[in-house]
């Protein structure tokens, strides 16, 4: 196993070091990364100060959660941007995932570590100053526990999506043709985690608690970084709750890409 | 003419059989329109109006903006620049008629269809279980009939200045890619811009982007609806002069290069 790492690590490199053979290119993307949540951001604060609260969450509590789930969503597709459909699809449909198959090495350590994407590093660090930014507006006095918290909501949040990631890759094995429906839960999933949970019918909250957790990952530990109390039902200390949930989530999506490679028959070409 | 309709009904077919795309973009656009209604809600709970927008006007925003995000932001947005960039466009200046009115009933054909399989339905489904804001006459709803498909006419003379870049160069999508963000806040998908401030919103309400989303919300909630009709008109010819403009200077540049 550790021999197969610096195998990884070394293809990891190779891939950041091609990207970076045109740094401007490289630069613009990783900028834009995070130009776009700037921009999201201050859409944002724009709207919640006209309204001065949300659910009784003033605006700077809001945008911590935003940040905490752009800087989870960035972190997910550092290393799961290439399970998305479109791309999963291509490297089906072009023979590319018949070669993979034949290496000595397992296809999602293959998949994961040649095609990481530095850009979205821009996204990640971007949220982790919305993150800073919005604390020190919230008056949060940072604690060893506190920014544990936080680097635990971002951890979980990021293993969910990958997870979810996982799972449509295994998809796109049988289909071919994958389904952007997907970007639902990891695009739609950050989108929901960014208001706190009680302004959501129940119907939404379970499914984002309880099924596709990622607004348990982000939600509950923002309350204990906030000091806040939750609403009924959804305690503080489901925080603790979170790493197993999210450990278990991705496990699923592991055994749903297994499930897809099994079969998994390629296209002919 | 003839030749143009035939181009309109065929970019109408192409776009009609893609139907998983459709079921997943359905999917998508009621998603998103749920969590946004469910955030204006909560925002609206202890405010009647704010900017001069109350909770119907926001929730009208918000499936408007569903239902023509796919019209905006097609899917095809890159495929002129791709076909500059491989060479394949010289082919369309070969062709006769008029290349920018071609590649007009074509687009339009398309977005035509997204038109009537996204929007109208996501508009009709959300009109029925949301107190949404939208025309009661019959001349209101021709003016949002043409609100909408002038959105879709802009969308498209955009998408030709933004593709056109590739004549100049092949980085056109890092450029553009820069330049998105700004464009995804100006033209109100991020949050109506009657949120900004003052000399802000003054500012986007004279840019190209405010046919594509706020005209047409502004026609539906019935806010200065005639305005926003003849604004998204006057864009249209500006935009017509320059896609015109930019077309005949790039293929100068293509015959410099094809020589």
């Amino acid at each position: 196993m550790a021999e197969h790492t610096r195998v990884y690590l070394r293809l990891a490199a190779a891939s950041v070091r091609s990207t970076a053979r045109r740094p401007a290119y490289l630069a613009a993307r990783t900028v834009a990364a995070a130009l776009i949540v700037a921009i999201e951001v201050a859409g944002v604060v724009l709207m919640l100060d006209r309204f001065g609260s949300i659910g009784g969450w003033r605006p700077p509590e809001v945008l911590l959660l935003f940040g905490l789930a752009f800087t989870a969503q960035g972190l997910a597709l550092v290393f799961g941007d290439t399970l998305e459909a479109d791309k999963m699809s291509e490297l089906v449909r072009r023979g590319t995932f018949d070669q993979v198959l034949t290496r000595p090495a397992s296809p999602l350590g293959w998949v994961v570590a040649s095609y990481v994407d530095t850009r979205f590093l821009g996204r990640m660090l971007a949220g982790a100053a919305t993150v800073v930014w919005a604390a020190d507006r919230a008056g949060v006095a940072w604690t060893p526990g506190r920014a544990a918290l936080a680097a635990l909501a971002v951890a979980c949040a990021a293993a969910i999506i990958f997870g979810v990631l996982l799972a449509a890759a295994g998809f796109t094995f049988v289909t071919v043709q994958g389904s952007e429906a997907v970007n639902v839960l990891i695009f739609g999933g950050q989108y929901l985690a960014s208001y706190p949970m009680q302004i959501y019918g129940s119907p939404l909250r379970f499914m984002f608690v309880w099924v596709v957790p990622i607004g348990l990952a982000i939600y509950v530990p923002a309350l204990g970084v906030l000091g806040r109390q939750g609403p009924p039902g959804l305690p503080g200390w489901l925080a603790w709750l979170a790493a197993p949930v999210a450990g278990a989530f991705v496990a699923l999506g592991g055994l749903a890409w297994r499930a897809g490679i099994r079969h998994y028959v390629g296209t002919g070409s | 003419m003839r030749a143009y309709l035939a181009l309109l009904r065929a970019g109408f077919q192409r776009q009609t059989s893609y139907r998983l795309a459709l079921a997943a973009g359905l999917t998508t656009n009621a998603f998103f329109g749920v969590v946004r209604t469910a955030v204006f809600y909560a925002l609206y709970q202890e405010r009647d109006q704010v900017a001069g927008l109350d909770v119907a006007d926001a929730l009208t925003y918000v499936w408007v903006l569903e239902g023509l995000f796919a019209v905006v932001w097609a899917p095809w947005f890159w495929e002129l620049a791709e076909a500059i960039r491989s060479g394949e466009f010289v082919a369309e200046l070969l062709r006769p008629g008029d290349p920018y009115l071609r590649l007009l009933a074509f687009d339009l054909g398309r977005t035509l269809s997204v038109l009537a399989t996204r929007t109208v339905p996501t508009l009709t489904v959300a009109a029925l279980l949301l107190p949404l804001r939208l025309p009661e006459t019959l001349g209101g709803l021709a003016l949002l009939g043409a609100g909408l498909v002038l959105a879709a006419v802009v969308s498209f003379q955009l998408r030709f200045l933004f593709g056109s870049a590739a004549f100049w160069t092949p980085d056109y999508r890092s450029l553009f890619m820069l330049l998105f963000p700004v464009l995804w806040l100006t033209s109100g998908f991020v949050v109506p811009v009657d949120f900004f401030p003052g000399p802000l919103r003054a500012l986007v309400d004279w840019s190209p982007l405010i046919p594509l989303l706020m005209a047409p919300v502004r026609v539906a909630t019935g806010a200065a609806a005639g305005m926003a009709v003849a604004t998204q008109v006057a864009w249209v010819v500006v935009l017509w002069l320059a896609g015109r403009l930019v077309l005949s200077l790039a293929s100068r540049r293509l015959v410099v290069h094809g020589g």
